[in-house]
């Protein structure tokens, strides 16, 4: 009972957030029913999926501070499970999403066990190369179609089918991934209040302190890891069905582990929101630069030479994101 | 047994080159410790310097050298001065992220100016040439001479590190910065020297590169990873361990070669079925995590 009331409990946050939340709550949710270009729908889409990217990421990047530029990994994982068991043996996404998850949990505990010994620095860049080894691995690999990916042809299937979660509107995927993002926010609210959320934190804050209190520090991270794991490997799943076109380049990129990490630190790391607000700020800023500068003025790299600009100020300046700048105001007003 | 011979020989040249442009990368993380994420783009843009001075006023390309190494060194200062500087308050997240954003920015002005089409060069007094050692191993002009300089220009950095007093000074600043600015050493220029060396030694690496490999806007990110293996496996500050780990890094590269070898020597199909030369780099990333994990100072590492 203990646990559910924390789940459902926000009473931390100031009034004004949560009439904020609530607004945006309703927003998301009555968005399709407003007038939108299907360009905004996808927009909307990726916003989704990256927030839940960021919220797994925040787990053991933002409360833990354990720097994991290696997500992109685990979404290559959950988004080939899904594809190929759909492709091979006709098995729907409710089935295949729960095995995708547990392959990269088992995949994650594997390396996250060597990988935990290192820190800061050493740790970042081992999870690049765990990442880049099996993204070469896939792009050689025959059973998941190798470098050319993997294709899920609707025209097998009848839309919509909830089942294999193939639809020709959009609409539907909005509403399925509306409703994991609802979840998510639930489960990181009560992650954060939880045992392992409050240990991770003083882990963040000094690792020796963190040992003598008889915190299993090694094993705290691992579990955490395997959180953010089933985050992403989840909605890479989802990934598969939507996009439906898988390829090791574009699926398990470093580019993308890059990204995830961004969001949530442009957001502000280690908050709740935080993921949200980078996801909410970056995902339609990204898409609708390409889409202006990139495609139709003729510009190639213009979109990402403005985005990285993006990035060195956020990093020079204001390394806590905007909900870093948000409290800052808030506890100049307080004083 | 040429195959082999002619890989590790191979291994050997290409790593003297990686072994130049990872000496940057230990500088820059040895003075400061922060990692740099825009170092394949540097040398990138040594690739860039190499080959457009080659090309706009028809000199060897072996001689584009100091051109490479005044833009890189000026490179380097610059990025310190004007963005680097900022990120040291910062969390490490920061730093890493910061680079990264350095890194995106340097790739896509390249993009930008120019284009994304793979350039490489064909004129030159040594291209084309090659000599041949023992037993029908072809070794080429270029990459003999690019190796061969290449290790000149580690010994010009390892005697400025050593033998003079700003190279002391350097070596003050990695070790206790807070100390070094007690003695009086100005420990802020030290940073920028790091980076202006560091940022000179890669793009001479890169101009070196230029002459056997085409450049585009995208080899950063390979170059940089090979980089952080490098300086893994020699131990992160370490320069004489850069120039080793380089050789080694280089003859991992080369694994396809000496694959191929045991594949016809033994004649085995299994082998032979194995896309090797597609798996190439995944042995650096491999060989990075496996030493991260196993000994992290690394081969020469004086600091963890």
């Amino acid at each position: 009972m203990e646990a559910l009331r924390n789940v459902f409990d926000f009473s931390d946050f100031p009034r004004i957030d949560l009439v904020v939340v609530g607004m945006v709550a309703l927003f998301l949710v009555v968005f399709p029913l407003l007038p939108h270009s299907s360009f905004a729908m996808a927009t909307m889409i990726q916003f989704l999926m990256f927030s839940l990217y960021g919220m797994g990421w925040n787990t053991i990047g933002g409360y833990g501070g354990q720097v994991d530029l290696g997500k992109a990994q685990y979404l290559g994982i959950g988004a080939f499970t899904t594809a190929v068991m759909l492709i091979r043996w006709d098995v729907p996404f409710w089935v295949s999403m729960p095995i995708g998850v547990a392959l990269a949990v088992t995949w994650s505990f594997i390396i996250g066990y060597p990988l935990f010994r290192l820190t800061g620095h050493y740790f970042a860049i081992a999870t690049i190369a765990t990442s880049l080894v099996l993204k070469d691995i896939f792009e050689v690999w025959d059973f998941v179609g190798a470098a050319r990916g993997l294709e899920i042809s609707p025209i097998k299937y009848s839309p919509p089918d909830f089942l294999r979660l193939i639809f020709k509107e959009d609409i539907y995927y909005y509403y399925i991934i509306l409703g994991f993002f609802f979840l998510g926010i639930l489960y990181v609210n009560w992650f954060r209040k939880s045992r392992l959320g409050f240990q991770l934190r003083s882990i963040k804050d000094n690792e020796e302190v963190a040992q003598s209190l008889g915190i299993n520090v090694h094993w705290a991270k691992i579990k955490t890891y395997a959180i953010a794991t089933a985050f992403v490997s989840l909605v890479g799943s989802f990934h598969a069905c939507y996009i439906k076109n898988i390829e090791p380049e574009d699926t398990m990129s470093l580019d993308l582990s890059i990204l995830i990490a961004l969001m949530a630190m442009l957001g502000g790391a280690g908050s709740l929101w935080g993921p949200i607000i980078g996801a909410g700020v970056l995902i339609p800023l990204k898409s609708y630069l390409k889409e202006w500068l990139g495609a139709k003025a003729g510009l190639v790299g213009i979109d990402l030479i403005i985005y990285a600009v993006i990035i060195m100020l956020i990093s020079a300046v204001e390394p806590r994101g905007i909900w870093g700048i948000i409290e800052k105001i808030r506890r100049r007003k307080r004083a | 047994m040429d195959i082999l011979v002619s890989s590790l020989v191979a291994g050997i040249l290409i790593g003297m080159i990686l072994a130049l442009m990872a000496l940057g990368l230990t500088i820059i993380f040895g003075v400061m410790d922060i990692v740099n994420f825009a170092h394949g783009e540097f040398l990138m843009i040594g690739m860039y310097t190499g080959l457009l001075t080659a090309q706009s006023t028809g000199m060897d390309p072996l001689l584009t050298l100091p051109v490479a190494a005044v833009v890189g060194f000026l490179l380097g200062i610059v990025c310190y001065f004007g963005f680097v500087k900022f990120l040291l308050r910062g969390p490490m997240v920061a730093q890493l992220l910061g680079t990264f954003g350095l890194m995106l920015f340097l790739r896509n002005l390249a993009l930008l100016v120019f284009g994304s089409e793979d350039k490489g060069l064909h004129h030159g007094i040594l291209v084309g040439k090659s000599f041949e050692i023992g037993v029908g191993v072809i070794v080429p002009a270029t990459k003999l001479a690019a190796a061969g300089l290449s290790v000149v220009a580690f010994w010009a950095v390892w005697m400025l590190m050593n033998r003079t007093k700003i190279g002391k000074a350097l070596t003050a600043t990695a070790l206790n910065a807070q100390g070094a600015r007690y003695m009086g050493i100005p420990t802020e220029r030290m940073n920028a020297l790091a980076w202006g060396i560091g940022g000179g030694s890669v793009t001479v690496a890169g101009a070196l590169l230029v002459n056997f490999w085409s450049v585009n806007p995208f080899v950063g990110i390979l170059f940089t990873m090979i980089a952080f293996a490098i300086v893994a496996l020699g131990g992160f500050g370490s320069v004489p361990g850069a120039f080793f780990a380089g050789i080694v890094v280089g003859i991992i590269t080369e694994i396809p070669g000496i694959w191929d070898f045991f594949t016809y020597t033994f004649n085995l199909d299994w082998m032979a079925n194995v896309p090797m030369t597609s798996l190439k780099y995944m042995w650096v990333y491999l060989a990075y995590f496996v030493i991260m994990v196993v000994r992290p100072r690394g081969l020469f590492g004086w600091k963890h």
